[in-house]
């Protein structure tokens, strides 16, 4: 066993990073939901407006057309309706040809709704709205327990355009309560058009026009308050600094010492410092010096190099000692809106995104994974020096060096020096006498 | 509210309307800022404006985006974590160190602390910036938040009692595990997003977009979704409408508030400071100093070492060679240019990054030929610097293990009657 504040601190680390990992995690699995959805057939506004008839079964459900049913919903929805159609298949048998045919799209597209997976989309689109229209016939008494989310007569698909401009403004036409009765009538029979697809209409999508104005209004106030930031009135910074200056004369705190966000920030800088020092004397060792000239150069920057950490080390000590002097006082909750540890801090963001352009799938993909390898690798490198600055000296100090101590020797070796990846095998091996 | 009089600060800007102009965009500016009036009771300490400011100083020091669960804790804890944070960042008056949490008076001296805040930087723009709408598809360049740990764990992670390195090695295998998972299912999300980008081209008014974004389209797909959207984008619009305000108006408030800072009496430097400690809070500082204390340690031994061989072997070859003037002159060139150039990678990490660096989210945008504005970034450009860095980490981690290698074998070597086997290459 380790000792209990090293398993503390060994524990809490690396599970901070699976819960950094889980967070991203949860975010990418949210933008997956929406894209799937995307990229599946939509379903027109008209469907989303009507619910069942008011009826014992209905008062749970939220009468409000603003409420969506969520995916999870509607999948629960897709497979009770499943169920209830099978039903009504094994009672009338299987002879008739229409329901056979039917059930493979039904059963297809409920596996499409649950797997997600979009290629499967596009061609169900032709064979869903046949299979709905024929469908809401037999399962006439059935439909109306269930909300009606596909199949329904109105769902006659306004022209795109139409769509989005009515889906703006007031909602598609909604059909009285009467009309439930008059669902299964022969109106179904107008084969109901294909459902909507990204894929073949994505193109004649256009965005509404109130949102269109707030967009580009928003857009260019943004650029305003960039340009304002940039040229901030000399008045109202030196009004700003003579405050603050005000503030401190009257303050009965002692002069500006580091605070804790400074502290971190320096601290951030001077391992910034580290790896930069320890690149360029990687550089100036692998160099092969030509002649006594290069030679005296790469010898002076070795020494520079030497000068300038031994002035960071004691930096450090400055701050460690500015730490420790202070009364305990309270860490930061978190770091103040918009600083940010790893990009210099003090950078001025531009206010309105700029874009990022990629010319294909593979590269949109290259470029993710990349980026999450790079912070894949600083989490591993972070917890390979944590883990090294606790493992080791355990495994020095320990004695006695038997079995147990062996054991920890293994353990250490695999997490260490594989990355958790693979074990190495001790054989014992006895003399042979 | 009372009756609003329209008192003219003869300090103020000639209009009569100045200053309660400017506390008003201020107000408008911050989210859910107090009203104009809260800010005039509070220059003459009134207590009922002190629960207000409580509240407006935790949501600007407060890191994390505005939530339900924030907003629900009670007035003393927000209160105590204000404190802290003000704290933690060097706010320099004592006074409020010492008010009581329950929102009973102090409402002069908060208004003091939200100046302060105001003074230090945009918090307004951060603020705004921070709830931004995201129109587009959004990525960052930078390395800000990749797998940033989420704040202070929970409290029930904490003390768990000492544990054997089984659960160290399983945890991570489980972490290990996560990493595939992440990667698997980001592969899938830029596929799906590159097809929504493709298939909506064309789509957009604005001609450099051409095609609609996730968000967008979502918006297209959902009306109701769509409405709350465009909602949610014009008050955002009239906040920032109200930002340019407080800017062209503002001077006029930093007056103000240097008669504000007058009427309180000066503090006396204290003998001991109370400070207030936060339990609960998980303790940083000292340990990141430390690891960066022995890896810059480290280093200097091996520029040490490295340093005093190539010293011996200059001396050793050039210590017999002539002093000529033009020898001196050689070695004083040298010396200047080593001197530059190191003084320039010492601005590398001094400096605040680089203003080169792009910093803040990209909106995505796919185009088949790949031509870019003179803001935008290429992909390829990114994958490049992108590609630099993950080989410049691996060298990092490799070294590392390398060096863990080299101690275990020394500290195992010496127990004879053991084969150490090491597991199969890569």
């Amino acid at each position: 066993m380790l000792p209990a504040d090293c398993s503390r601190r060994l524990v809490t680390e690396l599970q901070g990073a699976l819960d950094a990992c889980a967070q991203r995690q949860l975010q990418l699995e949210q933008s997956l939901r929406v894209c799937r959805r995307l990229l599946r057939a939509w379903e027109p506004t008209g469907t989303r407006a009507l619910k069942p008839p008011p009826g014992p079964e209905t008062n749970e459900e939220d009468p409000l057309p603003a409420c969506t049913p969520s995916p999870q919903d509607l999948k629960e929805l897709e497979f009770l309706t499943q169920a209830l159609e099978k039903a009504v298949r094994v009672r009338r048998g299987i002879t008739k040809a229409g329901e056979r045919d039917k059930a493979p799209s039904l059963k297809s597209r409920s596996i499409v709704t649950s797997s997600g997976t979009t290629a499967s989309a596009p061609p169900q689109s032709p064979g869903q709205a046949g299979g709905h229209a024929s469908d809401t016939r037999p399962t006439k008494g059935l439909r109306q327990t269930t909300v009606p989310a596909k199949g329904h007569p109105e769902r006659r698909l306004l022209s795109v355009g139409d769509r989005t401009r009515v889906g703006m403004g007031a909602r598609a036409p909604r059909p009285g309560a009467g009309l439930r009765d008059q669902q299964m009538a022969p109106s179904a029979a107008p084969q109901a058009p294909e459902a909507f697809t990204l894929k073949e209409k994505g193109h004649l999508l256009r965005l509404p026009a109130a949102f269109r104005k707030a967009a580009s209004q928003n857009s260019s106030l943004w650029a305003q308050l960039s340009s304002t930031q940039t040229s901030d009135s000399m008045d109202a910074a030196a009004a700003k600094t003579q405050f603050l200056q005000n503030m401190q004369r009257a303050s009965g705190g002692p002069q500006p010492r580091l605070s804790a966000v400074e502290v971190e920030a320096e601290a951030g800088r001077l391992r910034k410092a580290c790896s930069l020092l320890r690149l360029r004397m990687r550089e100036e060792l692998s160099a092969a010096p030509m002649d006594w000239m290069q030679e005296y150069r790469c010898l002076l920057t070795l020494e520079g190099l030497q000068a300038m950490v031994g002035q960071c080390l004691h930096r450090l000590q400055e701050l460690r000692a500015a730490v420790a002097e202070q009364p305990p006082r309270p860490c930061p909750v978190g770091r103040p809106p918009g600083a940010s540890p790893f990009c210099g801090g003090r950078a001025e963001p531009a206010w309105s995104p700029q874009l990022l352009v990629y010319s294909s799938t593979q590269e949109l993909q290259t470029l993710a994974a990349l980026k999450l390898r790079v912070a894949v690798l600083d989490q591993q490198i972070h917890l390979e020096k944590v883990l090294m600055a606790e493992l080791l000296p355990l495994v020095s100090a320990t004695q006695p060096r038997g079995p147990p101590w062996l054991a920890l020797c293994r353990a250490v070796h695999s997490l260490l020096c594989e990355g958790g990846a693979r074990v190495l095998t001790i054989l014992r091996d006895e003399p042979a006498v | 509210m009372g009756r609003r009089r329209q008192r003219v600060d003869p300090a103020a800007g000639a209009r009569a309307g100045a200053l309660p102009e400017a506390i008003a965009a201020l107000s408008r500016s911050l989210p859910s800022g107090p009203s104009p009036e809260i800010f005039r009771r509070a220059k003459f300490d009134r207590p009922e404006a002190t629960s207000a400011l409580w509240q407006l100083l935790f949501r600007v020091l407060s890191p994390l985006p505005a939530g339900n669960a924030l907003a629900s804790l009670a007035l003393e804890v927000q209160a105590r974590l204000v404190k802290s944070a003000l704290c933690s960042q060097g706010y320099p008056r004592l006074a409020l160190a010492q008010l009581p949490e329950d929102g009973s008076q102090g409402s002069r001296e908060l208004l003091l602390a939200l100046s302060w805040l105001l003074a230090r930087g945009p918090v307004p723009e951060q603020m705004l910036a921070q709830a931004r709408v995201p129109l587009g598809d959004e990525m960052t360049v930078c390395q800000c938040e990749a797998l940033a740990s989420p704040g202070p764990p929970a409290p029930h992670m904490e003390a768990e009692g000492p544990v054997d390195v089984r659960h160290v090695q399983w945890l991570m295998g489980k972490l290990r595990f996560r990493w595939r998972q992440l990667v698997s299912s980001q592969q899938e999300q830029c596929a799906l997003l590159s097809k929504i980008h493709l298939y909506t081209r064309g789509c957009h008014s604005d001609q450099s977009l051409s095609h609609l974004s996730v968000t967008e389209a979502e918006m297209l797909r959902d009306p109701e979704g769509g409405q709350q959207l465009l909602r949610t984008l014009e008050r955002e619009n009239q906040r920032l409408e109200a930002v340019l305000a407080w800017r062209r108006s503002e001077l006029v408030f930093w007056r103000w508030m240097d008669t504000v800072l007058g009427t309180c009496a000066p503090e006396v430097p204290a003998a001991a400071s109370q400070p207030t400690f936060l339990p609960w809070v998980p303790e940083h500082g000292g340990g990141e100093l430390d690891l960066v204390v022995r890896e810059l340690q480290a280093l200097e031994e091996e520029l040490r070492a490295a340093a005093e061989r190539r010293r011996a072997a200059w001396e050793a070859k050039a210590g017999g060679c002539g002093r000529g003037p033009e020898w001196s002159a050689a070695r004083r060139a040298s010396r200047e240019a080593v001197e530059k150039e190191l003084g320039a990678l010492q601005q590398c990490w001094e400096q605040d990054g680089g203003p080169a660096q792009p910093h803040g989210p990209h909106r995505l945008v796919r185009r088949e030929d790949g031509a870019a504005g003179d803001r935008d970034l290429r992909a390829a450009v990114v994958i490049r610097t992108l590609r630099s860095q993950e080989a410049c980490l691996e060298a990092v981690l490799r070294r590392l293990q390398g060096q863990c290698r080299q101690e275990l074998a020394r500290l195992v070597g010496a127990l004879p009657g053991l084969i150490w086997i090491p597991p199969p290459g890569r």
